[in-house]
């Protein structure tokens, strides 16, 4: 499903001096897989996602994702790619001028999904998340556990076989953040692929999947049935 | 079809939702089309009075007593012929003394000596050109021998200096009127655009995230395009409204200002309102609409 074959990336400062965001990773991610990527704060997490998601491209190494090898891909492809990965961010990245229904369904209009299939789709993927009476509320109106459900309600709206969870506990409290998590276990139980960032141990080792630790831009350990102590 | 409803619907819902946004749009691009249009309105005022200063602006030629009527109608011809001749009247002596009378009506001891004394006035010419700057060349023609027996005098001659100092400065209020007009529009166009991009560049996270859901850059496009159009076109209707209404009342005090010139100003503007409305509307549609495009542009070109 997802392969890194010796990916590195580099950021460059302004200064000129270089910060190694990821070195030499290899790794492979099955369909219908479950992992969390753990590691601290600017260890690479989130390099990682954004190489998935192709908002940055590597420095060195190759990508391919569902068959698809990155390094030929087009530049007006990547809509066409991003519809087929759901992304759930730390900050949900919500549209704040429109409701949640509108916002989930967004992600269909892009895609050119019929009106009538989207008032069918969205409602459904809505309940799932159980947020049917938010329905019409705008982001503001919403917690912020509420927000991440909807952000996750956009990603999966569109069927996409990766679910990619950049932090989606980052900024809720302990017992909503594992009502998130257990959605997605949800998600992942009915066959799309799931991968997570984040540093919360407490949910990784309740959680009991796949864990890749990166430290300093490289895997340091990748365990089936991995814990997460920092 | 779809996506062009979807995102016209996204457009109009997004102007409204976006509200203080829009209303501060608006209100700038009223103020700047405001006084553009005012400049317009005084630059028309200012030529319409030029016009009808220069439309006096005429030559007479009076002839001697004695000239043969077949030499003033050869004369007239000659005249006629030339391309920035407007017109010519012939004055004859008991025309001029009617007219003398009637501009005098109320000296009566004047007409009287007049009428005591007979018709000492000469007939005449009375020469009107398109142009009153070629007045000094048809001065000229009519310098040339065939010509000087049958005339007294020119009144170009006298009023030369005037004539030509007025024409100066006419001339000049018609170019700096032209000039601080098309300053003026270009600093509108300015004000506008960047009102429009701060507009959209306060929205910049909605369009990273749009691009992280996998729109299109054309399907992002769209509804800004439609926003913009709708500032452009809110913000003409509501300029047109103040600038007629302004109009309508101030009418009257143009007309009594600029004589002839603010008379013909507003009827201009009554004749001409539906042309006038919608050059409007499509310049205000089409300022939104580009400097919408031109801003997201930018945006959508920065990253994948």
């Amino acid at each position: 499903m997802i392969y890194f074959e010796k990916v590195s990336k580099i950021y460059k400062t302004k200064e000129g001096t270089q910060s190694d965001a990821l070195v030499n990773v290899s790794m492979h991610i099955k369909p219908g897989e479950f992992v969390s990527v753990v590691g601290s704060s600017g260890a690479g997490k989130s390099t990682l996602i954004k190489l998935i998601n192709r908002e940055i491209v590597p420095d060195e190494g190759r990508i391919y994702v569902g068959g698809l090898d990155y390094a030929e891909l087009k530049k007006r492809d990547i809509p066409y790619l991003r519809r087929k990965i759901g992304v759930v961010f730390q900050d949900y990245k919500l549209l704040p001028k429109k409701t949640v229904f509108e916002n989930v369904a967004y992600a269909l209009e892009v895609a050119g999904v019929k009106t009538k299939e989207i008032n069918e789709r969205v409602p459904k993927i809505i309940e799932l998340v159980a947020l049917s009476d938010k329905i019409n509320c705008f982001p503001r109106e919403l917690s912020g556990g509420e927000r991440q459900r909807v952000a996750i309600a956009r990603a999966l709206v569109h069927q996409p076989r990766i679910l990619i969870a950049d932090e989606p506990t980052g900024n809720l409290d302990p017992k909503t953040s594992w009502d998130i998590v257990e959605i997605l276990t949800k998600i992942n139980e009915m066959g799309t692929t799931v991968i997570m960032t984040t540093h919360n141990s407490h949910i990784v080792n309740k959680l009991k999947k796949r864990v890749i630790k990166i430290q300093d831009g490289k895997i340091v350990r990748d365990e089936k049935m991995g814990r997460y102590d920092n | 079809m779809q996506a062009f409803l979807r995102v016209f619907k996204a457009g109009v819902s997004s102007f409204f939702r976006n509200g203080w946004l829009s209303v501060a749009s608006i209100t700038v691009m009223v103020l700047t089309l405001l006084t553009l249009s005012m400049f317009f309105v005084i630059n028309m005022a200012l030529n319409t009075g030029i016009k009808t200063i220069q439309d006096k602006i005429d030559m007479s030629v009076y002839l001697k007593e004695d000239v043969k009527q077949s030499v003033v109608v050869g004369m007239q011809n000659d005249l006629a012929n030339l391309p920035d001749v407007r017109s010519i009247k012939y004055i004859s002596k008991d025309d001029a003394l009617a007219k003398f009378k009637k501009q005098n009506a109320n000296n009566k001891a004047l007409i009287e000596s007049i009428d005591s004394i007979g018709n000492s006035l000469p007939a005449s010419l009375e020469i009107k050109v398109y142009n009153p700057d070629k007045l000094n060349s048809i001065s000229d023609i009519l310098a040339q021998n065939k010509y000087k027996i049958a005339i007294d005098k020119i009144s170009y001659q006298d009023n030369k200096v005037i004539i030509q100092n007025l024409l100066k400065a006419t001339n000049f209020s018609r170019e700096l009127g032209i000039g601080i007009t098309i300053v003026f529009t270009i600093v509108s166009l300015v004000i506008i655009f960047n009102t429009v991009r701060i507009a959209i560049f306060s929205r910049m996270e909605e369009i990273e995230i749009m691009k992280l859901v996998g729109a299109t850059p054309s399907f992002i496009k769209g509804p800004f395009l439609i926003e913009g159009a709708i500032y452009g076109f809110v913000a003409t209707l509501i300029t047109l409204t103040i600038m007629s209404s302004l109009l309508y009342f101030a009418a009257p005090a143009l007309a009594n200002y600029f004589s002839d010139a603010g008379t013909s100003l507003t009827d201009y503007m009554r004749d001409n309102v539906v042309i006038i409305t919608l050059a409007q509307l499509v310049v205000g549609f089409a300022i939104g609409v580009f400097s919408s495009w031109l801003a997201i542009r930018k945006h959508l070109k920065l990253q994948s």
